[in-house]
């Protein structure tokens, strides 16, 4: 089967070379549909700040990949948490001398200078995730995010509306901006009482005890809000152990969530929906590259939140299943 | 010369019974899990103090939780380092043995025990590689257990990715075995009206196992003399290879059962989970009195340096402290029980 | 007294490192209930000899025997295993380790189930030591708490007890001050009393004498005199432990002595 599909690859790589020899190697009708059609594939890399596993950053790589297949386009991924270490891989893509790059600015000032020399090498450049206040101002094109403080203050007016009083909002690494932002945009709107927990999020016994201890010392919690999907699946746990009534509430999405949300452990998740923001960052630049254009005007395009709740958790739940919601 | 020879005894035997009190309060002194127990003790009464929820049975259940999850790799990890090596992988190794289970369980259909039963192989193979390793090349095994670490690390991540697709194993929840092998590795068991998890359990086995063999058995004494002098435990014939060999595989017998506990508890295994919790271990063998030089120590104090670590993490929890400034509050607790620690040690040798 | 077997019996002994000869035509003989004390500088071959004979190293020349009969050692398990035990001056410890562990360390008394007999090892160890005069209020006690030569004790008795027909004793008096290195003679004594063969190497002329029954003295790799102690005095000993030696050795004896005053001064 496979080495049929092979021969005739072959097959067709011979008829192609053949007909391209056959003709003028300038100029001409054909050179017009190259151009349209994508002409010489792209090369994008894409960097982000993502440790190594992390599932969001999985969703999005996928997004991206979507986006590069469609367009025929090279598509090279990677990432460190350190800023400085990031910076050197936006370099390293500069010197590679691809076509577009992608990047998030969660430490921004590690990453200005380098920016500037890919804007300097007159390589498009587009901002993901976080950074959407410095993304034009830097260079960039068009940025692809979330506001992480609107975001919060829709899961906080949700929280609110299911009835919770007062809530936790935890919080699994310490020191996260977007995540800070979350819980105080969350405060804002829910009207009620609001602490932030921290736990360490590599660590689930630790995140898992962590909540129960929280919810064994202050009976009157009746709201968990947690920021990532592994989380939030031990909060259900945690809430179940403690003998709590306290409802859970996350932001982002995974299929372990989708099942939780479908039997009602989990009432809503706040989905940034990271599948778009590397897709749609892919299509930016290959629409600026191909026919410069450029999307937002300048601010940033929202791609969440989008609130999901039950009944649309069935819905998705395919997508999620395949890692892609 | 011949005076020295000649040189009659100094000790006397009237002073037999005076000897004999202060050899056993120095005996009792001697013990290197003294000083973290009176930090327990000091970081104990401070948070029944200052959180109201400290002292309540359920909380109580709660913190041993958290100080075994802990607890049961101290005790690989010390007995490691008494017998003078460390293990760096030991955090990533938990994640490893966790992702083996429940990655071979899904992926070929299989009952959850034989997932099992495969990770236990697999781990303890593990640990076998890091001591051969060790042995063969006679590198610090702080040089050797990093690569491992790096390697496993990288490992679980791009296996779990090549064989889902993503970065968390499929969840095995509804899979034949799972509430089996729950019952063993992750369940709640009810002690006199609070449920206190099974983990606990195998914690405070596992601490006493390891003391019998230390302090009863002849593996005990040569993992004193392995970690103490090396060339001396070669010279009067101990096998020094293999009871190295033998404590790197200790700690992945650890990092299996962590690991069965980590899928049975949770269903779904994070690929990334497990960095920096090897050096958790090691502040618990080390709060517990185990010689960083290693020779000295215990599977006792490991213990309660799991204990207190596990009081410290949840304490400030319930004592509600400002969330900001956790780390800072971790950090200072540590420290008190460490000079807690420190300071009972130095009077202790002076009292000598 | 030649009519009798020796226990340990080297003749014509040599050993190359490469083209380095470390040791050439070394002939000795070990009895029982004897001393054998083999003398030198450093770097006179001491150190090579005893490996040959410990089973660390093979000789390549001449003939070995125990008891006799000509061995070749495969490794320092073999030598035990003929009843030669080595005590090192450095390796003979565990330090952090209580004595009796020591004692038993590597050939441990077990009861059922791989339990330690704790109780016979302790009184085990307190007794074999009372033997030798040694007398510890506390077997417990890490051996690092002990001095140097009841260190070097300890290490002698067990050697002892599990059996040794011949002891090697490298060095045992060397990082001793005067009293220290005392206690270990009179146990060298003690050994040779209950029927022992003992290899005593050492560089001072005045530990071997007293002790000795033979006398090897060594000067770069090459014997330099063999004697029984009824062929030399002390003083002849001595000087030929000097005798042969440069002025640089001279002030390396020079330096040696004022070192041992100090010692004397601080204890």
């Amino acid at each position: 089967m496979k080495r049929i599909r092979i021969m005739g690859l072959v097959a067709l790589g011979t008829a192609a070379s053949l007909a391209l020899g056959a003709c003028s190697e300038s100029g001409g009708k054909k050179a017009e549909e190259a151009a349209t059609a994508g002409g010489p594939p792209l090369t994008i890399a894409m960097i982000t700040h993502s440790g190594p596993g992390d599932a969001f950053w999985d969703i999005v790589q996928k997004g991206a990949q979507a986006a590069a297949a469609k367009h025929n386009a090279k598509f090279l991924y990677s990432a460190d948490p350190d800023g400085g270490k990031q910076a050197q891989l936006v370099q390293s893509a500069i010197d590679k001398k691809v076509d577009g790059i992608i990047v998030t600015f969660a430490k921004p000032d590690a990453l200005k200078d380098v920016v500037g020399r890919a804007v300097a090498a007159k390589i498009p450049v587009v901002s993901i995730n976080s950074g959407a206040d410095v993304s034009a101002q830097y260079g960039a094109i068009a940025h692809f995010g979330q506001d992480e403080t609107v975001a919060g203050e829709a899961a906080g007016r949700e929280l609110a509306e299911i009835g919770a009083k007062k809530a936790l909002c935890v919080i699994h690494e310490q020191g996260n901006v977007g995540l800070e932002d979350r819980c105080a945009g969350a405060k804002k709107t829910f009207g009620g009482e609001m602490q932030n927990l921290f736990v360490q999020g590599t660590n689930m016994p630790q995140v898992k005890s962590s909540i129960t201890a929280k919810l064994q010392s202050d009976k009157s919690i009746d709201g968990v809000l947690t920021l990532n999907a592994a989380v939030a699946a031990t909060a259900v746990d945690s809430v179940k152990e403690s003998g709590s009534s306290a409802k859970v509430a996350t932001f982002d999405l995974n299929k372990d969530l989708v099942r939780l949300m479908k039997e009602g452990s989990v009432q809503f998740a706040v989905d940034q929906q990271p599948y778009l923001q590397g897709y749609e960052a892919v299509d930016a630049l290959w629409l600026y590259k191909t026919n410069g254009n450029t999307l937002g005007g300048g601010r940033p395009v929202l791609t969440g939140p989008a609130i999901v709740t039950k009944d649309a958790a069935a819905q998705i739940e395919a997508y999620a299943n395949r890692g892609t919601r | 010369m011949g005076q020295a020879v000649a040189d009659p005894s100094p000790k006397v035997a009237g002073g037999d019974e005076r000897l004999a009190q202060r050899s056993l309060a120095r005996r009792l002194l001697s013990r290197p899990e003294l000083g973290a127990l009176l930090g327990a003790v000091v970081v104990f009464v401070f948070f029944s103090v200052v959180a109201d929820a400290f002292l309540r049975a359920e909380s109580f259940s709660t913190v041993l939780y958290a100080a075994s999850t802990f607890g049961i790799m101290a005790v690989g990890v010390s007995l490691l380092m008494i017998g003078g090596e460390f293990d760096l992988s030991a955090g990533v190794m938990v994640t490893t043995s966790a992702l083996v289970a429940a990655l071979v369980s899904y992926q070929l259909t299989l009952n959850l025990w034989v997932g099992v039963a495969i990770s236990f192989v697999v781990t303890l193979a593990l640990g076998f590689l890091n001591g051969l390793l060790y042995v063969k090349t006679g590198l610090p095994s702080f040089i050797i257990t990093l690569a491992t670490f790096f390697m496993l690390a990288g490992a679980n991540l791009g296996v779990t990715k090549a064989v889902t697709g993503n970065v968390a194993s499929d969840s095995v929840r509804d899979m034949d075995g799972f509430s089996s092998a729950r019952a063993v590795f992750a369940s709640q068991l009810d002690i006199g009206g609070v449920s206190v998890n099974i983990t606990v359990f195998w914690w405070l086995l596992l601490v006493a196992v390891a003391t019998w063999i230390l302090l009863r058995t002849r593996i005990g004494n040569w993992i004193f003399a392995v970690g103490g002098a090396p060339a001396s435990a070669r010279a009067v014939g101990v096998p020094v290879d293999r009871t190295k060999i033998g404590l790197f595989m200790g700690v992945a017998f650890c990092a299996w059962l962590s690991g069965m506990h980590l899928v049975f508890a949770f269903a779904t295994v994070q690929s990334g989970e497990g960095v920096g919790n090897e050096f958790f271990y090691i502040i618990c063998a080390v709060i517990g009195g185990c010689l960083l030089t290693g020779g000295y120590g215990s599977a006792v104090g490991a213990a309660i340096g799991a204990f207190i670590f596990g009081m410290t993490n949840k304490g400030i929890v319930y004592a509600e402290w400002n969330p900001d400034w956790f780390k800072f509050f971790l950090g200072a607790m540590l420290l008190l029980a460490t000079v807690v620690n420190l300071v009972v040690r130095r009077r202790m040798e002076q009292s000598r | 007294m030649s009519e009798r077997v020796p226990l340990v019996r080297l003749d014509g002994v040599g050993k190359n490192y490469g083209n380095i000869i470390a040791l050439r035509d070394v002939s000795l003989e070990v009895h029982a209930g004897e001393v054998a004390c083999v003398l030198g500088d450093n770097g006179a071959g001491k150190s090579t000899l005893i490996k040959i004979i410990a089973g660390l190293h093979r000789h390549d020349t001449g003939t070995y025997e125990v008891q006799g009969e000509p061995v070749v050692f495969e490794s320092p398990r073999d030598a035990l295993d003929r009843g030669i035990a080595t005590v090192y001056q450095d390796l003979a410890v565990v330090p952090l380790m209580p004595v009796w562990r020591n004692f038993f360390l590597g050939s441990e008394k077990r009861k059922a189930w791989g339990m330690l007999d704790v109780d016979f090892m302790r009184r085990t160890t307190k007794a074999e030591l009372l033997r030798m005069g040694i007398d510890l209020r506390d077997v417990d006690q890490p051996i690092g708490t002990l001095s140097g030569g009841e260190r070097q004790c300890v290490a002698i008795a067990r050697a002892v007890y599990f059996g040794a027909k011949v002891l090697i004793l490298d060095e045992p008096t060397a990082a001793l001050g005067v009293k220290q290195a005392g206690v270990v003679l009179r146990y060298i004594v003690q050994a040779r009393e209950r029927g022992l063969g003992v290899v005593f190497i050492t560089h001072n002329p005045h530990h071997a004498y007293p002790v000795g029954d033979r006398f090897l003295i060594l000067n770069r790799g090459r014997v330099l005199g063999y004697h029984t102690k009824d062929e030399i005095t002390r003083e002849d000993l001595t000087s030929l432990m000097a005798g042969g030696a440069e002025l640089q050795q001279l002030a390396h004896e020079l330096e040696s002595t004022s070192r041992t005053v100090a010692e004397e001064l601080t204890e």
